[in-house]
């Protein structure tokens, strides 16, 4: 069989020739229409997710101070005695825990100082005005005042120049709220990654056998910013990136890089503590990376 | 190889083979640089999508911000605002990139704008865009 099929090629040249060119132009044939189908097939997969996304904007309001930072180890007390309670007891004034402290004897002192952080990568430094910081508190007598004082970085000791309130407070036996903000001196008292070590002391000592004991039901500190909370939902089917944030107003229309990732069906509320809209009519828009779209008109 | 030397026909059927043998390799070299040629246009021209971020009227000016969704980089050969063509600032834009197109165009206030900017593959991104007041 294979010897008569080899004789035919042998004497007709222009037939074998014929099937080689056929079977080479086929080969280029199915090389060219299977890339086409597949790139068809890439976009048409693109189009589709694009349609699928559906992006909107559900609020937009302004904010004045990042969320509270509270102590994440616990206390360390430098004159004076820890009685009950931990450091997570004074994470929240609401669940009605709290820790205690008492002076120590002769000289009788209470001096304790915590470790706090503030998340910079949400809360960037550059955009912080100041750093507020409250205490929620109760004495076993009001016999003297109680300061606060932060480690400042550049003097590398305990201070409180440049405190809006020096004076102190006088506590009674009652819960009461003590604030002090360190103006617009904070940055001497928060390192470059958002650390304060912040110390809680009593005024002078006391005459034995007088010993205060302090409860403390919340420590905190956050930032005062001019920022923008942005809320945005997905209801669509896919996750949707965003890349693009748009402050639209009449006489500026300014554009924002943006890098999130929002899944499907989930809420996000993204801040922006460089985006500080003061009053006027603004659009807001955001852009997906497949291309969509939403906006929201905001009055302030 | 005495034999080959004396045998001088036998040079001639070796050397049209040979010959026939490069020519028909010259020219699926051709086919085959002609096809990857046309399906990379092709290919190209179907990667092709952008989208208008943002239209801003400025003073004799309308900023049209794009966005490239596509595959491949994509450049602005042609800009017609109400089907009249206008200067404009040459823009490319790579996979993934964006930017200002600027459009040249004393636009009147409060009317209505018909757009149409056409890329170099000939994709085409139609709307209309109401000046402000």
């Amino acid at each position: 069989m294979w010897t008569i099929i080899d004789r035919r090629l042998k004497q007709d040249k222009r037939g074998a020739s014929t099937i080689v060119a056929v079977a080479l132009s086929l080969v280029i044939i199915v090389v060219i229409v299977s890339n086409v189908v597949l790139w068809s097939y890439e976009m048409n997969q693109l189009d589709w997710e694009k349609m699928n996304e559906d992006i909107t904007i559900t609020d937009v309001s302004r904010i004045t101070n990042s969320s509270w930072f509270v102590a994440q180890s616990e206390y360390m007390v430098n004159e004076g005695s820890h009685i009950n309670g931990t450091y997570e007891d004074t994470e929240s004034a609401e669940e009605g825990l709290w820790e205690t402290f008492k002076e120590r004897q002769p000289p009788v002192r209470l001096d304790f100082n915590g470790t706090f952080i503030i998340d910079s990568s949400t809360w960037s430094l550059t955009y912080i005005q100041t750093i507020e910081i409250q205490l929620r508190y109760r004495a076993s007598d009001s016999g003297e005042r109680w300061y606060f004082k932060a480690y400042n970085w550049a003097t590398e000791r305990y201070s409180d120049d440049g405190f809006n309130s020096t004076v102190g407070h006088m506590p009674t036996t009652e819960w009461r709220y003590y604030a002090v903000n360190l103006t617009d001196q904070w940055r001497s008292y928060v390192r470059d990654d958002g650390t304060i070590y912040v110390k809680f002391h009593d005024e002078s000592p006391d005459l034995p056998p007088n010993r205060t004991s302090i409860d403390i039901d919340f420590l905190g500190m956050r930032a005062v910013i001019d920022g923008t909370c942005f809320t945005f939902r997905n209801e669509g089917s896919v996750t949707l990136h965003m890349v693009s944030l748009w402050i639209i107003n009449s006489t500026l229309h300014q554009r924002y890089d943006i890098d999130l990732i929002v899944n499907s069906a989930e809420t996000y509320s993204y801040i922006r503590a460089d985006i500080s809209l003061t009053s006027g009519s603004y659009a807001v828009k955001v852009v997906t990376e497949r291309g969509n779209k939403a906006v929201y008109p905001v009055e302030v | 190889m005495k034999r080959f030397l004396k045998n001088v026909k036998a040079i001639t059927p070796v050397l049209s083979n040979v010959l026939l043998m490069l020519i028909a390799v010259a020219g699926m070299s051709i086919a085959i640089a002609a096809s990857y040629v046309i399906t990379g246009n092709l290919h190209d021209t179907m990667g092709e999508r952008f989208i208008v971020e943002d239209a801003w009227f400025t003073t004799d000016e309308i900023a049209i911000y794009l966005r490239n969704t596509g595959k491949v980089s994509i450049s602005v050969a042609a800009v017609y605002v109400n089907h009249t063509s206008r200067s404009f600032t040459a823009l490319r834009i790579e996979k993934e990139g964006h930017g200002w197109l600027n459009i040249t165009y004393a636009w009147r206030a409060n009317t209505v704008h018909h757009i149409n900017i056409v890329s170099s593959r000939g994709t085409q991104i139609v709307d209309y865009y109401r000046s402000p007041t």
